[in-house]
């Protein structure tokens, strides 16, 4: 899929004002479309043969509705408008065109008649397709076809993939639906509604487990033949060969993943359920007790009660000793804070400047001055003197940069040092 | 199983420092209930000698119910048998069966405030205060019904899932009173005759009765 402005297309949708609006007569017609053009292997269709078919399935969904030829007339436009039925032939508007679906309609309709639920069936077949395509990869990488290899991984190998995952969510909606249908059959019927709940918590867990068990099967025989493919294209540097062979591994472990994940979630439902059957429903037949409750509860602040249970102190459980090494302070020699003032002479002082400008007349690095002027200065001072020579220095000196090295204990950067 | 089995056993530790502590142990923590099960008799003879029964309810959980004064013992306080009665309708309602018994917090609130009413749960839950403030109130009964709740959770009759509650099994214990067909009062006065439940007089705030 190409890179997309998002912004600059955000903003053209909503400057065209791009709106969708299926009604479920529309979607119905745009179905039996699919299902016509599929049969007759002619993807398109002439005005006239589009109203005959607008007009059988208002018959089938809305028997009785008024004039279906205009509201045939008025779902072409809509349909048109939103760019789900599109003029295919150049005849302009003097006589009647040949429509098709677009791609738009096509992808709505593939939604909605393809979602249907993982089977034991449909599983096997796409995984017998995805082995066989896979048996087909691995003759193309043994001949080391490596476009082909990357080719078929990415569209055939993962249409297949998707397809399973679409039927996984299938799955998930009908998993969701008995849910809901036991919880309903419960709040409607109560007891007499034991047997059909258990009978439908077996059949789904069955099927989940069947598809998981398959899943498993079927796993380890995909996941051979990717190993394969992917050794043979390290042998021979196919690096995109081998990055679709291990993007095709991680959509099966997804899938394996699921069919893991999924089981478990529903051996949690079916235990809750269960237990919910045996201890609730069973004991209390006419359904009494919720009412007596919501009874008792509402009564309960007149004469209240409370449940009784032990709470012992709690045993004082040692934890073990912890043996850590002591690990020394970070410390540094302890100097005297206060210190008392060095007496000097001020008159057989030399200021620092002469001291430094005769130091720089033969020296034509930085590193030289230092050298000469610091082995007299005590170390604690010698960063700090150092400062200021090299102060001095760039005031008298035109410097350039230079590389770092060692005077003494400090490391400095060794200017090059050029009359001004 | 024997006790000294038992007692050796790897879970023995964990499920003893549980069950002391008022605990309920239900089919959830299925490694302990299968511990339990399997050594009830010894457990039973060991538990008794301190003063406890070790009780396996009909709806399939366990708990130490005190039968004398040799160890601390506790009362549930008016909170949490008004939060935990809300958790057992919520339990016995089949719409929460769609969830696995996972429900909301603000569900069991709203259940705990229709069934009980506003202004007599501000009462029962603060029945000594003279001056009322509508604001104080509300957030010190959201504060109390929350407190309820980790001491249920505690007590093994609620798990918490994410922000959410999840009802488990020993919720039955608070629908003791009205499971039989006879009249609750004198289903209440089986359960204190036997140590399960205790009438409360007085409202007060120490529920815990000292050995």
């Amino acid at each position: 899929m190409r890179e997309v402005d998002l912004n600059r297309t955000l903003a053209s949708l909503q400057s065209r004002n791009v709106t969708l609006d299926v009604n479920t007569g529309d979607l119905c017609f745009l179905v039996a479309l699919r299902q016509l053009g599929d049969r007759s292997a002619s993807p398109s269709f002439d005005e006239e043969a589009l109203f005959d078919i607008y007009e059988q399935v208002c018959d089938l969904i809305e028997p009785g509705a008024q004039n279906p030829r205009k509201r045939a007339a008025h779902a072409l436009q809509r349909l048109r408008d939103q760019r789900l039925l599109g003029r295919i032939d150049g005849n302009g508007v003097i006589s009647s065109g040949e429509y098709a679906m677009t791609r738009l309609a096509s992808a709505i309709v593939d939604f909605f008649i393809e979602d249907d639920a993982l089977s034991r069936e449909s599983l096997s077949i796409l995984t017998k397709a995805l082995l066989w395509q896979l048996g087909d990869v691995k003759a193309c990488a043994q001949r080391r076809e490596w476009d082909q290899v990357v080719l078929r991984l990415r569209v055939a190998v993962g249409d297949l993939v998707a397809g399973i995952e679409r039927r996984q969510q299938g799955l998930d909606a009908q998993q969701h639906d008995v849910r809901a249908r036991i919880a309903a059959l419960l709040r409607e019927d109560w007891f007499a509604a034991v047997d059909a709940c258990e009978a439908l918590l077996e059949e789904t867990a069955v099927t989940l487990g069947e598809l998981h068990d398959m899943l498993l099967q079927d796993a380890t025989l995909l996941h051979a033949l990717l190993h394969e493919i992917e050794r043979l294209a390290m042998t021979d540097d196919g690096y995109e060969a081998q990055e679709a062979a291990l993007r095709a591994m991680e959509h099966v472990d997804r899938v394996c993943a699921w069919g893991g994940s999924r089981q478990a979630a529903w051996s949690d439902y079916y235990q809750y359920v269960q237990r919910y059957l045996r201890t609730v429903v069973r004991l209390d037949p006419q359904r009494a007790v919720s009412q007596r409750l919501q009874e008792h509860v509402s009564s309960y602040v007149a004469s209240p009660y409370a449940l009784v249970f032990a709470q012992a102190d709690p045993t004082l459980v040692l934890r073990d000793p912890d043996r850590r090494p002591v690990r020394a302070p970070v410390s540094r020699p302890r100097a005297p804070r206060e210190a008392a003032p060095d007496l000097v002479d001020a008159a057989s002082q030399v200021p620092l400047s002469e001291t430094v400008a005769s130091a720089v007349d033969d020296a034509d690095r930085l590193s030289q001055v230092l050298e000469r002027l610091l082995p007299d200065v005590p170390a604690p001072r010698r960063y700090l003197y150092a400062g200021r020579i090299t102060g001095e220095v760039a005031r008298i000196r035109r410097v350039s940069r230079g590389p770092w090295n060692g005077v003494l204990d400090l490391q400095v950067e060794d200017w090059e040092l050029r009359a001004k | 199983m024997s006790l000294q089995a038992v007692i050796e056993d790897v879970l023995f530790p964990q499920v003893d420092l549980s069950l002391r502590a008022g605990r309920h142990i239900d089919q959830d923590d299925f490694a302990a209930y299968a511990f339990l099960s399997e050594g009830q008799a010894a457990l039973e003879t060991f538990y008794r000698r301190y003063g406890w029964d070790l009780i396996r309810s009909t709806e399939g959980f366990f708990y130490l119910r005190p039968t004398s004064t040799k160890l601390r013992r506790r009362r549930l306080g008016i909170a949490e048998m008004l939060v935990g009665q809300s958790l057992a309708y919520l339990f016995l309602d089949p719409a929460t069966l769609e969830a696995a018994g996972v429900v909301s917090r603000t569900q069991v609130f709203e259940i705990l405030v229709n069934l009980v009413g506003e202004e007599r749960l501000k009462l029962a839950l603060f029945p000594r205060r003279r001056r009322r403030d509508q604001r104080t109130e509300d957030v010190q009964v959201r504060q109390e019904f929350d407190r309820a709740l980790r001491t249920l959770q505690s007590l093994g009759f609620i798990d918490f899932v994410d922000e959410q509650v999840r009802l488990r099994q020993p919720l039955m214990r608070f629908v003791e009173v009205v499971k039989g067909l006879s009249d609750p009062r004198e289903s209440l006065a089986r359960l204190v005759a036997h140590g399960e439940a205790e009438l409360v007089d007085e409202p007060d705030d120490e529920e815990d009765v000292e050995a």
